[in-house]
């Protein structure tokens, strides 16, 4: 048999490989029991298993049923991709350490990923999706502190430059039209419990 | 006979109270409108409406989700005819015949047998559904929780052989998608798995987040990559009625849609797509009109139309009789109802009358309510073609997020959500379909629980899966779909049957 690397099933195949095997390790924690009585650890040993069997046969199945090569990334992908990761967890081990409002909820967390896909979507190639992830760290990170017109402004500005179309004029018009319509939809019909305006 | 008549009675009275009839428009208006726009689907759709619908009582939530599955294979139907493009996967097949009559200046006659294909066939789906419902579930009834294991394993299997591209990606997805359900707090000992002590984590991963990030703004980001390609409309619709013998062609077409749609309706893994690939390639060999499949054959149109919204509504059998979802829509109406607090099963029926019936008239009612939207209101759906992704998009986007904090009033929702986000891009780009996952997280918890109870029964004997009657045979269907799968011509078979 030539081989033929199905690039898209190979990385599949060891990602999924990958996955089982994390899961067996943590699932260590858990007692297995018998087939009898099964205990917490017993289903998921048998799922990560059969993840296993499952990843190794599409690797190997891929590395003959191709050509199929990934996308094209480029350099400058890759590299954004690899020091936004960095950024995201450094942003995040600095910013448990900048009081209570990032140390004590998730706010920590939400400025790593929001630092870490701005970073990414620096590339061309992971503009729209670290833009449109970006979007709703803002969002998170803006609601419960400076309500829910703070942050829905923030996402919508976000988003909307991921699409490079957008001119100033749309973008407000946009703004104000899903402002109306959140506050009615959210607040006024379903009257969910959350903040409006700015809390100090 | 008269109890179902009585029961039906029963359904309508529920179905025809003033906030199911609004709601049942709402979300037939709703499924029409995503169903006539590309790009956003009934997954997302109902993943983003999902924590909307917990304030309402869990018929009336029902009835709404219905109402878009059914009425985006309406509207799906609209953009493929005029504009080539389909608006659903389901609809993807009629954009070969349907533009071709569009463009013969027959788009009034296309549009008008999608429309009353679909309510004929419809409208015989629902009383399927009325007349198996009982009758399945007391067959469920005597299921063993061994039964209920390799009945759930069997739908596992076939929802990934008739799931698009390779198999084997299909069952490491069902897997990948049974070992996020196992995060969370152990039914039976109370001890948490998987949830590096976040708190958050005890109940489980959200199922809201999970659809929400794969379906909803996977499909964002992989959207805004491509260029859009709409075009300006161009056809006239003309008058939307058929000829005399445009609808003596049409007839035969719709009767053998509506028949294959409600049996791969049924099947787990099938549903409104599959219908529809398999209703035109029976019309192309079959139809009297065969010779004319390329110039805009309205059997091409009428087949098809007929078969996806049959499939839609017959796709609710396993689901509201067994507790089983057959496709990934289905996995949501689960996550809707154990959310109510309202758990799928055989016991349904008895235990929620108003919901299985009322469910059921809702059905026909919303037929009945799609012929009108769809009908006379054309126009109104084409000028919502006109309106850009580009300012859609922020809006699905500020709903989910909205949504998704909404569920329990909290960020940790939305940081999940965006981490599924990325994962469900991820898995596009390696061409692993989400869908399976959905199904496997939905089924994965019930699954866990009634091995447990089989294994506990049988005293630790594995063999209790085959030694019972029931089981085994869902087993050896399991095995020899799996076996038939592997081998390399029926996949080819079946990959040439979904490209159309």
């Amino acid at each position: 048999m030539q081989l033929r690397i199905n690039m898209k099933d190979v990385v599949s195949g060891l990602f999924l490989i990958l996955l089982a095997l994390i899961g067996l390790w943590l699932n260590q924690d858990h007692n297995l029991g018998s087939a009898r009585r099964m205990g917490p650890g017993y289903m998921p040993m048998l799922v990560f298993w059969i993840q296993v069997g499952l990843g190794t046969a599409v690797t190997l199945i891929g590395l003959f049923s191709g050509p199929d090569p990934l996308e094209k990334w480029t350099g400058l992908d890759m590299a954004s991709l690899a020091l936004g990761v960095a950024a995201g967890f450094i942003v995040w081990a600095i910013a448990t350490n900048l009081g209570p409002f990032f140390s004590q909820t998730y706010n920590g967390v939400g400025l790593g990923v929001l630092a870490g896909m701005l970073v990414v979507s620096w590339s061309a190639g992971w503009r729209k999706i670290g833009l449109i992830c970006a979007s709703m760290a803002v969002f998170a990170l803006l609601l419960e502190k400076f309500g829910f017109f703070a942050a829905l402004i923030g996402l919508i500005i976000v988003a909307s430059m991921a699409e490079r179309t957008h001119t100033v004029r749309g973008v407000a018009g946009m703004l104000v039209f899903l402002l109306v319509l959140c506050w009615w939809v959210f607040i006024y019909e379903l009257d969910i419990r959350v903040n409006l305006w700015p809390q100090f | 006979m008269e109890l179902l008549i009585d029961n039906l009675a029963h359904g309508f009275s529920v179905a025809l109270s003033l906030k199911n009839l609004s709601f049942a428009l709402l979300g037939a208006l709703i499924g029409t409108a995503i169903g006539v726009l590309p790009g956003i689907g009934p997954v997302a759709t109902i993943s983003l409406l999902l924590p909307i619908t917990f304030g309402q009582e869990a018929t009336t939530a029902i009835i709404m989700l219905a109402g878009i599955y059914y009425g985006a294979q309406y509207g799906g139907s609209t953009t493929a005819i005029l504009l080539n493009l389909p608006g659903e996967v389901s609809s993807v097949v009629t954009t070969l015949e349907g533009y071709k009559m569009a463009r013969n200046g027959r788009a009034g006659a296309a549009l008008a047998t999608a429309a009353l294909g679909s309510f004929f066939a419809g409208s015989v789906a629902t009383i399927l559904v009325a007349a198996s419902g009982p009758l399945l579930t007391q067959i469920a009834l005597s299921f063993g929780p061994a039964d209920y294991f390799s009945l759930m394993l069997l739908g596992l299997v076939i929802a990934c052989v008739l799931a698009q591209g390779s198999i084997l990606k299909a069952i490491g997805m069902v897997v990948v998608g049974v070992a996020l359900g196992l995060v969370g707090t152990d039914v039976q000992t109370g001890q948490q798995r998987f949830t590096f002590g976040i708190p958050e984590l005890s109940d489980g991963l959200g199922f809201a987040a999970i659809a929400m990030g794969m379906f909803g703004i996977a499909e964002i980001i992989l959207n805004l990559e491509r260029p859009e390609a709409r075009e300006v409309l161009k056809t006239e619709v003309g008058k939307l009625w058929l000829t005399k013998e445009e609808f003596k062609r049409a007839t035969p077409s719709v009767l053998r849609g509506t028949l294959l749609g409600s049996a791969l309706g049924i099947l787990p893994g099938g549903g409104a797509s599959l219908a529809a690939f398999g209703a035109y390639m029976m019309e192309r060999k079959m139809s009297k009109g065969r010779h004319l499949f390329g110039q805009g054959a309205i059997e091409g149109v009428a087949g098809p139309e007929a078969a996806n919204n049959a499939a839609a509504q017959t796709s609710f059998i396993p689901l509201l009789t067994l507790g089983i979802p057959s496709n990934a829509v289905m996995a949501l109406m689960v996550g809707a109802l154990i959310i109510q607090g309202i758990q799928p099963g055989p016991r349904m029926v008895e235990a929620q009358p108003d919901l299985f019936w009322g469910l059921i008239a809702s059905m026909w009612i919303g037929n009945v309510m799609l012929l009108v939207i769809n009908l006379p209101m054309i126009g109104m759906w084409v000028k919502l073609l006109q309106v850009p992704y580009k300012y859609l998009y922020p809006a699905i986007l500020v709903f989910c997020s909205i949504g998704v904090y909404s569920i329990n009033n909290n960020v940790f929702d939305v940081y999940t959500t965006i981490l599924f986000a990325v994962f469900g891009y991820m898995c596009s780009k390696l061409k692993m379909e989400p869908a399976p996952l959905l199904i496997g997280f939905v089924l994965g918890p019930m699954m866990e629980e009634h091995l447990r109870r089989a294994m506990l029964l049988s005293r630790g004997d594995w063999i209790v899966f085959v030694e019972r009657p029931i089981s085994a045979t869902m087993l050896g269907i399991a095995a020899f779909a799996l076996a038939l799968m592997l081998l390399p011509n029926m996949r080819k078979g079946k990959d040439a049957a979904m490209a159309g």
